[in-house]
């Protein structure tokens, strides 16, 4: 393994379940306790997510310098970029290891896509998956291999699902049921619920509680 | 031998299938640009890559490639980074330049996972690491397509196809074609994908050349847009 490599978390997930909104809550969590980040997003069919993130992580919070938000266009293979041919995203981070090397963390967002979605081993070395209840809560049980094969499985906007009749306790089961004893955690990304959760485990089963690099 | 040749012709399709991991799928070498100015109808794809060809990718991509693999055989390494420089240079724009040195890496990486003992092939990425070359593609597809000891005409050949079936590829997601018309298209473009090889692949690097103002300026003002599916 290269010397420099930066551990990566892959985050994927359907358009509009919350994947950008994820990042802006875990990504403050993981600065207040010395770590540094950089941000990869992949764009379906904008720069928004990239712009969006850049603007509230990196200018407006000071969190990180802007240049470590990159937006890379995907062609409209969200899929191709981040599994079959992860070459443009795996140049992204080289770059990123190279020129950065405080760097504690890479998160690597995929364009929004469906439930087939999973990263290649060798540009993530752990995968988020995340869905939101206005799907109802038979997702889970739905399967597909972003929900079976992730590492944790994220589920989103639970603040809402009494207004679409999603029941969490039935996702929480099917999950169990179709995931084994991998973790599933539930959060509001908009107030941050449960996002303290997805950051712990990203500390414990990536960095392996490593302290950032900036407090050695 | 017939083994031997039948392990260069698996060779020959292993790089010329879109499945080969370089991310060349994410580029339109401007036709977004295009498409978002006026209505593209089937003709004007064929039309589309039969003028970058002959005016782009032949003269410089596969020009630079030539060079490149004559510069591996004869393992002159500071030929080799000429041509990787006057390539880079001649790359007007600034994400069609570092989307082909990204390409470009990648390619090197993965023929350096299967060919392990080619000389040109590994000190060229040395020289990419200490930052004297910049693994633009096409310079990096001379290297590798030498290194598998595929013959440079046919070589260039591959690169040209490669080329031309990313923008049909791009031209189908972009709504411009059915799959059909892209295949008549691709198979419409054999003769001005053999012009441009044999007219550019044994030119000399002082001899380069590219000129597609227009085309230049389309992707230019691509580069700026917030709402876009491909790097340019």
């Amino acid at each position: 393994m290269n010397s420099k490599r930066v551990p990566r978390v892959g985050i994927g997930g359907p358009v509009g379940s919350g994947k950008t909104m994820l990042i802006e809550q875990i990504v403050p969590i993981l600065s207040a306790k010395g770590y540094k980040v950089s941000i990869i997003s992949n764009d379906v069919i904008s720069k928004e997510d990239a712009e969006r993130m850049r603007q509230n992580l990196a200018t407006d919070k000071g969190l990180m310098p802007e240049e470590l938000v990159i937006g890379v266009a995907t062609g409209g293979c969200p899929h191709t970029a981040v599994r079959e041919d992860p070459s443009i995203n795996l140049s992204v981070v080289e770059e990123l290891e190279s020129k950065y090397d405080f760097l504690d963390l890479i998160l690597i967002e995929s364009g929004g896509d469906n439930i087939t979605t999973t990263f290649s081993p060798a540009l993530a070395d752990y995968f988020i998956y995340i869905i939101d209840v206005t799907g109802g809560d038979k997702y889970p049980r739905k399967r597909g291999l972003g929900i079976e094969n992730c590492d944790l499985l994220v589920i989103n906007k639970i603040d809402i699902a009494p207004y679409v009749g999603a029941d969490l306790k039935i996702m929480e089961r099917d999950a169990k049921i179709v995931r084994g004893n991998k973790h599933t955690v539930f959060v509001n990304s908009k107030t941050g619920k449960g996002v303290n959760a997805v950051v712990s485990l990203i500390i414990k089963d990536v960095l392996f509680d490593a302290l950032p690099k900036s407090s050695k | 031998m017939d083994i031997e040749i039948d392990e260069k012709e698996i060779s020959v399709l292993q790089l010329s299938d879109s499945f080969f991991p370089t991310g060349l799928y994410a580029t339109s070498s401007g036709l977004e640009a295009l498409s978002q100015t006026r209505k593209l109808k089937s003709k004007n794809i064929f039309q589309f890559i039969a003028i970058q060809l002959q005016q782009v990718m032949g003269p410089s991509d596969c020009t630079a490639m030539g060079f490149a693999y004559e510069s591996c055989k004869k393992k002159d390494i500071v030929e080799l980074l000429r041509a990787d420089e006057s390539l880079y240079y001649m790359k007007l724009i600034e994400e069609t330049r570092i989307a082909s040195t990204r390409s470009g890496n990648q390619l090197l990486k993965c023929v350096s996972t299967f060919i392990t003992n080619n000389k040109m092939l590994k000190e060229y990425q040395i020289a990419i690491n200490k930052g004297k070359a910049t693994g633009v593609y096409a310079v990096s597809f001379g290297v590798v397509t030498s290194s598998l000891n595929i013959p440079k005409k046919k070589a260039g050949m591959m690169l040209l196809y490669g080329w031309a079936v990313s923008i049909i590829g791009a031209a189908l997601r972009l709504g411009i074609l059915q799959h059909f018309e892209g295949q008549k298209i691709i198979h419409e473009l054999g003769p001005n994908i053999l012009q441009a090889v044999l007219e550019n692949v044994d030119r000399p690097i002082s001899g380069m050349w590219q000129f597609a103002p227009s085309l230049d300026i389309l992707q230019m003002k691509h580069e700026a847009l917030s709402s876009k599916m491909f790097i340019t």
